[in-house]
């Protein structure tokens, strides 16, 4: 039992090994479509996309991982959560990583267009803050670190502050015949994919309070809607 | 009788029997020491060996690269502190572990491979990864990996290069201008044409002799040392420079408000030196701001240092060029350059008239908010060589926002 054990932690810290991993090759993705986006370099917005390959891959055998040692483990209480948190983790990261390649296809729809130096540097900034916060949710997990997780969502409010900065950066430079409408609709999409990067990390967040505390996030809106079917069964949805 | 033989059959056994034991303990003893002997050779082999390996270790540890030994199936045996970072990273590095990892495991099976992994950090890295079998008479031994950090040494290359496609860019430039506006003059006959082309000429001709200038006071810099040092009041370097920024500003109606405060400012400087350095500083203000904006030039003193600041409200400086805007013609955004008539050394000048003078400069820039450039030179205070006590400022016809008046606003 003692070697079977010994084992299995030792797939627990690999897998944890593999979800760091994953998070690196996000964070190493995020400014690379900003560079290509911010310098119009479509060699380099390829590259991006032909990588997410990588981290499709790595999620794929990641998640086999997880089911296998489920299936022939069958771990329980801390342990059961770590390899959900980790399913969930999994899908978190790779979804994060198609929103970069969403942001270097971006740069090959808007291709030519000049942006003045408030978008660029909202641009930038947003790049940075998203990367920022994935960073932050790793270091959560690995140091199974609950209150730095459950700090993300206000951490968070800053690139959902600069995200609507941008919508009105990119309003002004419409009305002002700086940029087409074709290229304010991306960029604006841009602005929202950094956003979601951020959410995401916001949700890793979530599942290491989880993983910590056995805490779900969702309980308290799943208590709100017990209390009411409770004083008010059949009716209807008061809110 | 019997008595007495049987006493001499008993003394005879008895001598038989301690003869055989004296002899088995002889032959007892010698087989202790030699066991002795041997254990003694063992350990001292055994000592040698640890020491030897203790000697080889401590040397891996000191190496300035990472080393990541494994044995034959590829599991990490050894890792030196400058490759443990990677081992233990969260972010950007893991993917450099990941790399080890997979190389390693090739090099475990017989083949030497390597492979570049360029970080995006921040801090932006390049890191060379080559591993190779570890074999010998047919035995094999495992795999070794080295993790070396190429990020300088690729800066430098980049550098050269650009410097050589720089320089000869640039003075093809206005060379290609003047070549063809003097085909284009030979032909003319109409006088006015003629003299308009001349005028031509003569701007390209500017153009190019200023660069020439440039080139010079760069090379004139980097390879002094600032010697001719005097004791020099930084107020009048910067009136000084702002003299010769004005008509620029002037055309762009950027106003420049200079706050020079009463107070001990000297430096032991190279004043010609000095001088350059503020005046490319203010330069690159005026050059990279908008018409109508404002630039600031104070001067203060800080602990046993002259600071002098020069901030503007321009277009900003991306992080990732902060740090390569001082090499020789490194520029932002090569595209806008041209008009704004930039060739890329003033920044060059300013950091090494620092480095000379046992400062430095340095920059914080945001992007769409502006940049603010400080130059940091150490306080001189012996008496005034060459200057007067005030400091004359210029008459520019711009607004000088606070003269000296102790205000550091």
């Amino acid at each position: 039992m003692g070697e079977l054990r010994r084992s299995f932690h030792e797939e627990l810290d690999e897998i944890q090994a593999g979800i760091v991993r994953m998070a690196a090759l996000v964070t190493e993705a995020v400014p690379r479509a900003t560079e290509s986006l911010l310098e119009s370099n479509l060699e380099l917005a390829q590259q991006i996309i032909s990588a997410d390959d990588q981290l499709n891959d790595l999620s794929m055998l990641l998640e086999e991982r997880c089911h296998h040692v489920l299936a022939l483990q069958a771990p329980m209480a801390g342990d059961l959560r770590a390899l959900s948190t980790a399913l969930r983790l999994n899908a978190e990261l790779e979804r994060s990583g198609d929103l970069a390649v969403n942001i270097a296809k971006a740069t090959r729809r808007i291709y030519g267009t000049h942006y003045d130096a408030t978008l660029r540097g909202l641009l930038a900034r947003m790049s940075e803050e998203a990367c920022r916060l994935v960073r932050l949710s790793i270091d959560a997990y690995v140091d199974r670190n609950a209150g730095l997780a459950a700090a993300l969502g206000d951490i968070d409010d800053q690139l959902d502050n600069l995200n609507r900065e941008c919508a009105q950066a990119v309003f002004q430079a419409h009305s002002t015949g700086a940029i087409d409408l074709q290229a304010a609709v991306q960029i604006c999409l841009i602005s929202r994919y950094y956003e979601r990067i951020g959410d995401h990390a916001v949700n890793i967040g979530e599942r290491v309070v989880y993983m910590v505390t056995g805490w779900l996030p969702e309980y308290t809106g799943s208590a709100r809607l017990q209390i009411r079917e409770h004083s008010n069964p059949g009716g209807p949805d008061e809110g | 009788m019997i008595a007495g033989l049987v006493a001499l059959a008993v003394a005879a056994g008895l001598a038989v029997v301690g003869a055989v034991a004296w002899q088995r303990h002889r032959h007892f003893a010698g087989v202790a020491e030699d066991r002795r002997r041997n254990d003694e050779w063992h350990r001292r082999h055994e000592g040698e060996v640890v020491e030897s390996e203790t000697r080889l270790r401590l040397s891996l540890d000191a190496a300035k690269q990472g080393v990541v030994v494994a044995d034959a199936s590829g599991a990490v045996l050894y890792r030196n502190p400058c490759a443990r970072p990677f081992a233990e990273a969260r972010h950007g590095e893991a993917l450099v572990e990941a790399v080890v990892a997979e190389l390693l495991a090739e090099a475990a099976r017989g083949q030497a491979v390597e492979r570049e992994v360029e970080l995006y950090g921040p801090p932006r890295r390049i890191l060379f990864v080559s591993a190779r079998p570890l074999r010998r008479d047919g035995r094999d031994y495992g795999a070794v990996a080295l993790i070396d950090d190429i990020t300088e040494s690729q800066r430098l290359d980049a550098m050269r290069r650009d410097f050589i496609s720089n320089i000869s860019h640039e003075l093809r430039t206005p060379m290609g201008a003047l070549s063809l506006l003097a085909e284009t003059l030979a032909g003319e006959t109409d006088p006015e044409v003629a003299s308009r082309l001349a005028c031509r000429v003569q701007v390209e001709a500017i153009r190019l002799s200023g660069i020439l200038d440039d080139l010079l006071e760069l090379s004139r810099i980097e390879s002094s040392d600032a010697s001719e040092r005097s004791v020099v009041d930084v107020r009048n370097v910067v009136a000084d420079a702002l003299s010769r920024v004005g008509p620029a500003a002037e055309e762009k109606r950027i106003s420049i408000e200079a706050s020079l405060p009463v107070l001990d400012l000297r430096v032991r400087a190279d004043r010609r030196q000095l001088a350059s350095a503020v005046f490319n500083l203010l330069d690159n203000a005026v050059k990279y701001s908008e018409a109508d904006h404002q630039v600031r030039v104070a001067a203060a003193r800080r602990g046993g240092c002259v600071e002098v600041e020069v901030s503007d409200r321009g277009y900003g400086i991306p992080l990732r060029h902060q740090k390569r805007i001082f090499e020789r013609f490194y520029q932002v955004d090569r595209s806008r350059e041209r008009t704004r008539g930039g060739v890329g050394l003033g920044l060059a000048i300013v950091r090494h008239v620092a480095a000379n003078h046992g400062g430095e400069v340095k920059v914080e820039s945001t992007v769409g908010e502006g940049s603010s450039f400080t130059l940091v030179l150490p306080a001189g205070n012996e008496p005034l060589a060459d200057e007067g006590d005030e400091p004359e400022l210029p008459e520019t016809g711009q607004p000088r926002g606070q003269q000296p008046v102790g205000a550091t606003a």
